[in-house]
């Protein structure tokens, strides 16, 4: 199936152990590319059968594919 | 009471300092008025019946003066102790509605010296320089060799796989430029708003111009460990209406606010007001925590391409100046005049850093005196929210 890029918003509750919410995503699929710990977020790649799993794991609020940009 | 024919009532306001626990005796000691105090319950009514009432949740008296009084309390005013200030108390009315009166359109723009967007945000006249602030530009890098920014301190970081932050495209280079250029260049007018500001460039758009969620989401975790105040995004997504924001954008740009880094971002360029035609708000200028950007023209009328709040979802939070806009681009061209809401937006970062620096403000409350001090227009709120963006 195909990869799709994710960008993956932690809890409130759990911003102060991002380590434990990414080894949990880890286990589901996720392929880490950052852990962004200021803003609680982390991003990577996940194959396509493996997406809806992400957000069952305890501690993520929500997961989003990520978009492309463009100048304005 | 007395009426005079310059609407003032004949009794006086008197301000008093931030301690005015000794007012009551103050007042009395200095020009022989007996106040009453709001705090304490009497008969009669203080407001029309003493000579004077300290309001006591205020720090205000209103009293009744002769000229003698009067000129003993401006005295007092100028010296230490509780008194602050005096002045006359006015009549006020309800304010009726009247029939509005067209604005005289400008007509030509003189750039000899400072850019129109510059004279448009009143920054020559303010005495903010953006000094002490960070402001972060995450956008297609910056020309770290460009001769105007000689002398100032850069702290950039690619977030783009395989690219230096070296700026390959422009758009970055102009819109450092917009919000912390110089306002005294030799070869042409000035055109920086925060132009003693710290700048943080972030590479979150390639030097194509294009980039995805990962890298801009990079940058922003960049800046706000670094401690930016501000954090400038010329870039967006095309929404359709009724789509919902990006609730991870939201989160972070929340987080973001609590942790006093405003994030300031284009409000898109989709649309063609020329055919009747608005676009809604781009991701994630669309977002609530995230302060959108319009761009407005040196007439102050509505940029041909602005996006605007189409729906309950997106809106525009202020305007900025957006078309025909001259600043920096790579060497070696050096300058180039290009529009859009990417330049309205940094053109508020760069206020944002002024008003930053002026007031100490920081997130939410940056937020609301970017607002507050907006010059409303007569145009809708859904094309430019609290108005173009001013500098303090």
């Amino acid at each position: 199936m195909a990869e799709e890029q994710v960008v993956i918003s932690v809890a409130d509750d759990q911003v102060g152990d991002m380590a434990t919410v990414v080894d949990a995503l880890r286990r589901a699929g996720l392929r880490v590319a950052e852990v962004l710990d200021s803003v609680g977020v982390v991003t990577g790649t996940v194959d396509g059968d493996a997406l809806d799993s992400l957000s069952t794991v305890p501690g993520v609020a929500e997961v989003e594919r990520s978009r492309e940009f463009h100048l304005d | 009471m007395t009426t005079a024919q310059d609407g003032t009532t004949g009794r006086y306001l008197v301000l008093l300092e931030d301690d005015w626990s000794t007012a009551t005796v103050e007042l009395n000691r200095v020009a022989g008025i007996r106040a009453e105090s709001s705090a304490e319950a009497t008969g009669n009514d203080p407001l029309w019946d003493a000579e004077g009432l300290v309001m006591h949740e205020l720090g205000v008296a209103l009293v009744s003066a002769d000229a003698d009084q009067v000129t003993a309390l401006a005295q007092a005013a100028d010296e230490p102790g509780p008194i602050a200030l005096i002045e006359p108390e006015r009549f006020v009315q309800a304010i009726e509605p009247t029939a509005p009166t067209a604005e005289a359109e400008a007509t030509a723009v003189d750039e000899s010296v400072f850019t129109w967007g510059l004279q448009a945000v009143g920054a020559p006249n303010s005495r903010a320089t953006g000094k002490g602030i960070k402001v972060a530009v995450l956008d297609t890098g910056f020309d770290l060799h460009h001769p105007d920014f000689a002398g100032r301190t850069i702290v950039s970081s690619s977030f783009v796989q395989g690219e230096e932050v070296q700026d390959g495209h422009g758009h970055g280079t102009h819109c450092v430029g917009t919000s912390c250029g110089p306002r005294e260049v030799d070869s042409g007018p000035g055109y920086g708003v925060a132009y003693e500001a710290e700048i943080h460039v972030g590479k979150v758009l390639s030097n194509e111009g294009s980039g995805a969620d990962g890298g801009i989401l990079s940058g922003i975790n960049w800046a706000i460990t670094s401690g930016c105040a501000v954090v400038s995004m010329s870039l967006g997504a095309a929404t359709q209406p009724g789509q919902a924001y990006s609730r991870t954008f939201e989160r972070v740009a929340n987080r973001a606010l609590q942790k006093g880094t405003l994030i300031i971002a284009a409000a898109g360029n989709e649309s063609d007001r020329r055919v009747g035609r608005i676009n809604p708000v781009g991701h994630p200028a669309n977002c609530p925590s995230i302060m959108s950007v319009g761009a407005v023209d040196s007439g102050r009328r509505m940029a041909y391409f602005s996006c605007g709040t189409v729906d309950t979802i997106g809106a525009v939070d202020l305007a900025g100046p957006g078309l025909d806009i001259y600043s920096s681009w790579p060497t070696p061209l050096r300058y180039k005049r290009i529009s859009g809401t990417s330049m309205a937006t940094p053109h508020a970062a760069g206020t944002a850093a002024l008003i930053a620096q002026a007031t100490g403000a920081r997130g939410f409350e940056l937020w609301a005196r970017l607002s507050q001090t907006g010059r409303r227009m007569p145009l809708p709120s859904t094309d430019v929210g609290a108005g173009l963006v001013q500098a303090p």
